[in-house]
Parts: C-alpha cells; sequence; structure tokens
C-alpha cells in the first residue's frame, strides 16, 4: 500500500512538472521585441552543417528561442514537414510537383555541389585525378555498371575492380547526382550506405572505393582541404579524358565553391539547396528566422563552405515570405 | 566390450562439443564487452558525459552528448512509472482476481506473449502513425508512449511469471479474514516485491538499449528538451548516428556512448540477477 | 463501512479488468492500424505480386518486396544455423552436466549477452565481425566484400538469440523429471546417451517451438542487423553478398514514407508482414511450448 502511495505521488509531482513546461509549447510569441519559442527543422544532410551555423548565429542574436536540428536525408525533411512534424525541411534537391502541390513552400537558402569522393591511398589516385570523371564515365559506373575497373575508367587495361558506393536514404544528394546523369536515386547501383557521413566513411575504408558526397563531408571544416582519407575527383566537363588547370579546383573548399559561384563546376551536382515550410510560415520565430537566413545569414555561407545566392533568388525569397 | 568403447567414446565427443559451445558463448560475450570497452574509455572523458555537442551532433568536433544521457533518462523514468502503473493492476487481476484456468486468463496470456515477441520496430511504426493522426511531432512524448508500449509486455510477462507461484495459501488465509480482494493486494505486493524490482530493472534495461522504436517516434536533438513536445536524444540513437560520420572526434562520441550504455545495461542486469538470487527458493 | 470496502474492490477489479481487456486489445489495434495504413497499396497490387516480385522502384509505383523476404529468410537462417547448436549443447551441458561452479560463471554470460542492447552488438559487428569477413574470409571466396553482408548479420544475430534460445531450452529440459533421467542411467545408458534418447525425445516439440520463437525474434531485429547488412537491394545469392532484410528497409525509409503516396502504405504493409509472421510463430509456439509443460507435468 505505501508502495502503491508512493508511486501515485511520484506521478503527480512528475505530471505536475510537465505540464508546467508544457506550457512554454505554444508561446512563440514576440514579447516586447525579443522572439522566444522553438523550432525544429530536420531534412537533408547537404544542408546540415550550415543549417547549424544559422542556428548559432540565429540563436546568440535571441537567446530565447531554441532551435532543434537532426539530419536523416532530404526525403525525411520534406515528410517531416508535410506532416507538420517539423516546421522547416532541408531539402536538397529540386522539389517536386506532388509536393508542391501537399503544400511545400521552398525558400532557396544556399547553393552547394555533389561531389565524387575516392580513397586518397586508391593506388591509380594520382591518374584518376589527372584524368577525372564525365558525365558518360559516371554513367557507366553508376547506372548501367558497364565500368567494373578503373582500368576502364582510365581507359587502360587495369583490371582493379571498382567498388561503387552510393546513399541508402533519401536524400538529395543522390538524386541530384543521378540527376547529372538524367535518372533518379533509385537508378543508381552500388552499396548503399546510410548518410552523407556514412559513405565518407565508407569510402575512407575502401581504398577502391568511388562515392558521391555534398562538400560538407568531402572537405573538413577547418582544414578546408578534402577529409583525411578523402579525395575529390574531378569531373572531367569538356569530356577530354584530361583534366586542365582550368577544371581544377578542388583541392580547397574555398577553390572548389568559388568554381562553383562561376559556374565552371555544372549544375547539377551543383543545386539550390532550400528550407521548405508548409505553406507560409505563421510561427514568428519561423518567419524571423528565415529572414535571417535569406539576408545576413547569406554572410555565414562561404565561411561555412556553401555558396551564397545572388540577390534576386533572395528577394523573390523574401517576397514569398511576406505574402499575405 | 566394443559396445561400452563406443558409448564412452560418443560421451567423450560430445562432452568436448559440450565444453566448445561454452567457450564459443563465453567468447563473444568476452569479445563485445572487450570491443566496447577498449574503444569506449580511449574516447571517454569528463566532456563526454558533462557536455552537449558542440557543432552540431553530426560534424561538430566539440562536446559529449549529455543531451542522450538526458533524454534517455527522462523518457525511460517516464514510461518505467507509466508501465508499472498499467502493468501492476493488469497482474494481480490476473492472479487474484481470476480464476486459476480462467479462459480470459489464458488468451491474456497469450496476447502478451505476442506483444513481448513484436519487434521494436513494429512498435515505432505503428507509434509514429498514431502520432501523425494526433499530430504530434517527434518529440519526449511520442517516445514515453511508445517505449511504455514496448515494456508493458515486459512488465507483465516477468511479474507474471512471479505471481504465477504466489502460495495460494496466503490468499486463502486473507480471505478467510474477511479482507476484499483489494486489500489483499498489500500482502501480494510484499511477497512479490522482489519479481517487481526485478521486472522494473529488466524493463528499463530494455527500454534505455531500443533504438528502433525511438528513431520515429522521439526524434534527435542537440539540446536536452524542457517540455514534452521537444525532440529528444538518446543513448542508442547517440551510438547510431554518431558511429557513421567521417570525423573522427564524432566517432569517438558514438563509442563513448556505447560504453556508457554498457555499462548502465550491465549494473542493471547484475543487480537484477543478485535480487532474484537473494530472494528466489529456486535453484536452478 | 462494509460497503465502501466492497465497492472498493468492485472498482478495482473493474479497472484493471479493462486495463487487461486493452492490452489484449493492444493486439488486435496493431493489426488493424498496421492493415488500414497498407490498405492503399493493397488495393493497386495483388498480394501475390507484393510477395514475389522484386522490382522495387517506389517513384514509378512498383513495391516487389521478394528482396527484402529473401534477405530476411537468408539472415534467419544462417542466425539459426550458428545459434541452435551452440545453444543446444550449452543447455544440455547446463542442465544435465555441469558442476554448480560452471554455472556461476555461464548464467552470468548469458544474462550479459541477453541484456546488451541491439546497437552495441551493432557496434560490435561493425569494428570485429565486418572486417573479419572482409579482410578473412572473404579472399578465399572472391574478389572483394566490404564485409556488409548475409554472413554478418547471420552472426550477430545468432550471438543476440543465443540467451533466449538457452533459457528456453533449460526451461523444457527442466521440466523433463529427474525419475525418467535416472531410470535411463539406471539401465546403463551413458550420460549423452540419455540425452539423445530419453530428453530430446521428450522435448522434441519444446526445442522446435523455442527454435521458432527464436526466428520470430531474429526476424523482427533490427538496428544490429541494419548497420551490418549492406543495404543492397537484390535476392542475396550468396552469405557473402550484401542483403536488405524487412526491419533494416522500414527503419532506412521511415522519412520518406509520407511524401510518395503509396511508399508509406508499401513500408506499413512491411510492417505488417513482419507482425502477422511474428504473431503466427509466437501464437503456435506458445501453445506448444504450454502444452508440453503440462504434458510433462512441471
Amino acid at each position: 500500500m505505501r508502495i502503491l502511495k508512493l508511486i501515485i505521488v511520484l506521478v503527480t509531482i512528475i505530471s505536475l512538472v510537465t505540464v508546467s513546461s508544457c506550457g512554454g509549447k505554444k508561446s512563440n510569441t514576440q514579447t516586447g521585441g525579443d522572439l522566444e519559442g522553438s523550432i525544429t527543422i530536420s531534412g537533408a544532410f547537404a544542408l546540415y552543417p550550415l543549417a547549424v551555423k544559422w542556428a548559432e548565429e540565429f540563436q546568440a542574436l535571441h537567446p530565447n528561442v531554441r532551435i532543434d536540428l537532426s539530419a536523416g536525408g532530404a526525403g525525411k525533411g520534406m515528410t517531416d514537414v508535410l506532416a507538420d512534424v517539423v516546421d522547416l525541411g532541408m531539402v536538397s534537391r529540386e522539389v517536386y510537383p506532388p509536393e508542391l502541390e501537399k503544400g511545400a513552400l521552398p525558400f532557396a537558402s544556399a547553393k552547394d555541389a555533389v561531389v565524387i569522393t575516392i580513397n586518397a591511398n586508391n593506388p591509380l589516385a594520382s591518374k584518376l585525378m589527372r584524368h577525372g570523371i564525365s558525365q558518360e564515365t559516371a554513367t557507366k559506373i553508376w547506372i548501367t555498371g558497364e565500368y567494373t575497373t578503373w582500368g576502364q575508367v582510365l581507359g587502360t587495361n587495369d583490371k582493379t575492380p571498382i567498388h561503387v558506393y552510393t546513399r541508402s536514404d533519401a536524400c538529395g544528394a543522390a538524386e541530384t547526382f543521378a540527376l547529372w546523369m538524367g535518372k533518379k536515386q533509385e537508378d543508381l547501383l552500388g552499396t548503399a550506405v546510410f548518410g552523407d557521413p556514412g559513405l565518407a566513411s565508407a569510402i575512407q575504408a575502401d581504398k577502391l572505393g568511388i562515392g558521391l558526397n555534398n562538400i560538407g563531408y568531402a572537405y573538413d571544416e577547418k582544414s578546408r582541404k578534402p577529409n583525411q582519407g578523402l579525395l575529390v575527383c574531378p569531373i572531367d566537363r569538356d569530356n577530354d579524358g584530361n583534366i586542365s588547370p582550368d577544371e581544377y579546383f578542388y583541392d580547397t573548399k574555398d577553390d572548389f565553391i568559388a568554381a562553383v559561384a562561376e559556374d565552371k563546376y555544372p549544375s547539377p551536382p551543383a543545386r539550390d539547396l532550400y528550407l521548405v515550410s508548409h505553406g507560409i510560415p505563421k510561427n514568428p520565430v519561423v518567419i524571423a528566422f528565415l529572414e535571417y537566413v535569406l539576408t545576413d545569414g547569406q554572410k555565414q555561407n562561404v565561411p561555412v563552405g556553401y555558396i551564397s545566392l545572388n540577390e534576386e533568388k533572395l528577394q523573390a525569397g523574401l517576397e514569398k515570405l511576406h505574402k499575405q | 566390450m566394443k559396445v561400452s568403447t563406443t558409448k564412452k567414446l560418443r560421451e567423450s565427443v560430445a562432452k568436448a562439443f559440450m565444453w566448445m559451445a561454452m567457450f564459443i558463448v563465453f567468447g563473444f560475450v568476452i569479445s563485445v564487452i572487450w570491443t566496447v570497452f577498449s574503444k569506449g574509455m580511449k574516447a571517454m572523458n569528463w566532456d563526454m558525459v558533462s557536455k552537449l555537442p558542440g557543432g552540431g551532433f553530426y560534424i561538430g568536433k566539440e562536446g559529449g552528448f549529455l543531451n542522450a544521457i538526458v533524454g534517455s533518462l527522462y523518457i525511460v523514468g517516464a514510461s518505467t512509472v507509466l508501465g508499472l502503473i498499467i502493468s501492476i493492476p493488469v497482474v494481480f487481476f490476473l492472479n487474484v482476481y481470476l480464476k486459476r484456468d480462467s479462459k480470459l486468463a489464458y488468451t491474456a496470456r497469450m496476447a502478451f506473449d505476442v506483444l513481448f515477441g513484436v519487434p521494436s520496430i513494429v512498435y515505432g511504426a505503428f507509434g509514429f502513425t498514431i502520432m501523425i493522426y494526433f499530430g504530434l511531432r517527434t518529440s519526449l512524448l511520442g517516445g514515453i508512449i511508445v517505449i511504455t508500449l514496448l515494456i508493458i509486455p515486459i512488465f507483465i510477462r516477468t511479474m507474471d511469471e512471479a505471481t504465477r507461484d504466489f502460495p495460494r495459501d496466503i490468499l486463502d488465509a486473507s480471505f478467510s479474514l474477511g479482507a476484499t480482494r483489494w486489500e489483499t493486494l498489500r500482502v501480494v505486493l510484499r511477497q512479490i516485491a522482489p519479481g517487481i524490482a526485478t521486472a522494473t530493472l529488466l524493463s528499463i534495461g530494455r527500454a534505455i538499449g531500443d533504438a528502433a522504436s525511438v528513431m520515429f517516434t522521439a526524434g534527435y536533438t542537440d539540446s536536452i528538451p524542457t517540455s514534452l513536445s521537444q525532440p529528444a536524444a538518446t543513448l542508442p540513437l547517440a551510438v547510431f548516428f554518431q558511429l557513421q560520420s567521417p570525423i573522427p572526434e564524432v566517432v569517438d562520441r558514438a563509442y563513448a556512448a556505447a560504453l556508457v550504455l554498457t555499462v548502465i545495461v550491465l549494473i542493471l542486469s547484475i543487480s537484477g540477477r543478485l535480487i532474484t538470487n537473494r530472494f528466489s527458493k529456486n535453484k536452478i | 463501512m462494509q460497503k465502501t470496502r466492497f465497492i472498493k474492490d468492485k472498482t478495482a477489479q473493474a479497472i484493471m479488468f479493462a486495463l487487461t481487456i486493452i492490452s489484449i486489445l493492444m493486439v488486435m489495434v496493431m493489426f488493424v492500424g498496421l492493415y488500414l495504413k497498407s490498405a492503399s497499396v493493397l488495393e493497386e497490387h495483388s498480394l501475390w505480386k507484393l510477395l514475389t516480385s522484386s522490382e522495387w522502384r517506389p517513384m514509378k509505383g512498383e513495391f516487389g518486396f521478394l528482396p527484402f523476404i529473401a534477405s530476411t529468410l537468408w539472415v534467419t537462417f544462417v542466425a539459426i544455423l550458428i545459434a541452435l547448436p551452440i545453444s543446444l549443447l550449452t543447455a544440455v551441458f547446463l542442465t544435465e552436466y555441469a558442476k554448480s561452479y560452471v554455472k556461476k560463471f555461464v548464467f552470468p554470460a548469458l544474462d550479459i549477452l541477453a541484456a546488451l542492447p541491439s546497437v552495441i552488438y551493432g557496434v560490435w559487428g561493425v569494428l570485429v565481425i565486418v572486417p573479419w569477413i572482409s579482410k578473412h574470409v572473404a579472399p578465399h571466396f572472391m574478389d572483394f566484400s566490404t564485409g556488409y553482408t548475409v554472413l554478418a548479420a547471420g552472426i550477430v544475430l545468432g550471438v543476440m538469440v543465443i540467451p533466449l534460445l538457452v533459457s528456453l531450452f533449460i526451461e523444457v529440459f527442466s521440466s523433463v523429471s529427474m525419475e525418467l533421467r535416472e531410470c535411463s542411467l539406471a539401465l546403463g545408458a551413458t550420460r549423452w546417451q540419455t540425452t539423445k534418447k530419453v530428453l530430446f525425445r521428450r522435448t522434441y516439440p519444446g526445442i522446435i517451438a523455442a527454435t521458432v520463437l527464436a526466428i520470430s525474434r531474429a526476424m523482427g531485429e533490427t538496428i544490429a542487423v541494419l548497420m551490418v547488412c549492406g543495404c543492397v537491394i537484390g535476392i542475396p545469392n550468396g552469405i557473402l553478398e550484401p542483403c536488405y532484410p524487412i526491419p533494416a528497409l522500414i527503419a532506412n525509409n521511415y522519412g520518406e514514407m509520407l511524401s510518395m503516396p503509396m511508399y508509406e502504405a508499401a513500408l506499413m504493409f512491411a510492417a505488417l508482414i513482419l507482425f502477422f509472421v511474428v504473431l503466427v510463430f509466437n501464437l503456435i509456439s506458445r501453445i506448444v511450448l504450454y502444452r508440453l509443460e503440462k504434458r510433462l507435468g512441471s
């Protein structure tokens, strides 16, 4: 009997505590100019590093705001935001018509790219870096499976096999990469690994691996160089089997994003990154956050390793946001 | 005489295989524990359990996984309490109120055995649909609901086992003194308290380690939830998500989290065993 | 005064009754819930086609579950193949042969195995089993393997299932009365002969039921398998191929679910398949075990 009473008392206490903290749930208000409330964002691994920076800066500006971020792939981001499970979805691909019909409202917030990654200790690494991979070659590796040895890629007789990797979660990176070859993510061949970090790890562990990654995970944030054990394989745009100095800008993140900004890197696999909301946002915190991202937030893009958008796109976004 | 040597040979061979089996089992245990401990101890430091991940849990290099520790504690604490509240009455009903061979008891036990066997991912998928239906988001509350559903069958089954051997005489004595069944509860509770304790420890162990059910329902976050509607990080997901990162500092957090999780579970399991040994009259 | 006590009792009874009924109904609710959610994919495709086609193109609305079903079966098969002999021998050893000091070591070991969360097994699998397969097993048979294979998932699952099997076996074996064993030994049989001819013969329905339960446990295991299976869609052609069991499918794609009309229904259908199989296996084996214990007179 005593135990039962104890349990009842405990439960009452816990429920009181939680109910009182529940009060904070709906109060996303603007009290006297200082924003407070919490928003949740989920989605693409691609946008995650930048979103982290934006969230940090925004929370520094507004200490009473709390932003919860998680990554699970662009597919999850879209799903979550359309189901009203989160406030904003991070999507690293174009929004599909059925999603637009369901009320998805995309705000272009940054630009980045998917790159081809190989292991730094690949015996043919230096040759590959000079030869590059063209769209045709990529199709033969990831779509048709015609190329199964590195020799075929380089045009030699080398029989070393290629170990192809792709993404298992529904993501913008793979979708964009496939789009570059005119296909969809489900058409990509290869061992599927979950998440961008996961794929990068897999390539780090496999000398003969080749995969696709977002800039954020191919390059190290602090050193600006490719992550340890990885190399970013150049894309051979003019298909001449040779990477001219004009086509080479892969040593550091900064070189690379400059090249993307100048359209030297094809688009796709470079693409716009979107923050998607379900309809026009009503939550003042969400509105304030989007405003921040589309204005001051853009200053963070390049330092973190992304490309800022041009004024037109940003203005269009702001207009969409304020349309009543 | 040939017959007896073949017999003896077979016997020895069988014994040899059995010893091998035991060694293999031990080998596995040691291998798993060793892997977790060696990787975990290397990565472990005070920061890990006292700080939140800095710079985003997927790529940030600083900080620890306090978010997951607290998140797990919240979810498991609440679920255990809720689970107890629901399970104890049910167990009483099955054993004290119902007759020994009642059809209802049989069906109920069957149902609970089935629920016990349902994989946690089905609970997660089901919980996710319920959440969407009610407009809940991936949150602490969602995690609590699903984990409670998950551990109720564990509670019921374990406590049921303990209560089934309950000596009928004590109940009869209580009834003959004029007590109602509700009042006899006290007596039963005291008797089966170790059973409840073991069940609680077992359920906590299961609840804290389960990833598939919280994946969909509790979400994940860098911070500690301050209300029921915020997402909560959990230890198993902390391990799962951070393990796959190419950034070594993040992977280290995963190892340290795995170590903490394992230690917690081991402590629970050992305590459970100690309690059963102390109080049980059954020899094995 | 008497009346209040009576009322208390009756109310308590009513509440407990309600709780019990609700808990039993949970099984139905889950089944119905999952079924309703899978309705749209079941309308468009015949059950047969869903279960036997290998075309998995959610974007185009094609949902063939065969690769996932095959993967689940393969992995479970390997797991049971590994776990069954080990568990059987261990259980026999513990009930028939062991002295108490050995038991003091073995039971805690089994407890530990049973208590470890599946994520930890996943970590172990990734750090120990996968590289072992990649470096030491695969090279004998093929050019290269990442190590993320049916075999990896099978080994990890097998280890996870051992404690369950052992405890079930011990339960079943213990219910055979000592006298039966003593009779056999008195007739001059060795311990092993007794085990083989007396124990197993009497308890083989129990052994089978326990195995069936273990199978259902193995089929539903998610995280540990997810981390080592390779997640490649396709019917595995051998144990050194990567695979994609059903729980891994659900876990990987649950986030995608709502953005495509039938994708959610398809994944819920996968969960339904799992639920259904586990339900049937559990019911049958529990009934068998129950009857067996009654028969052997515990």
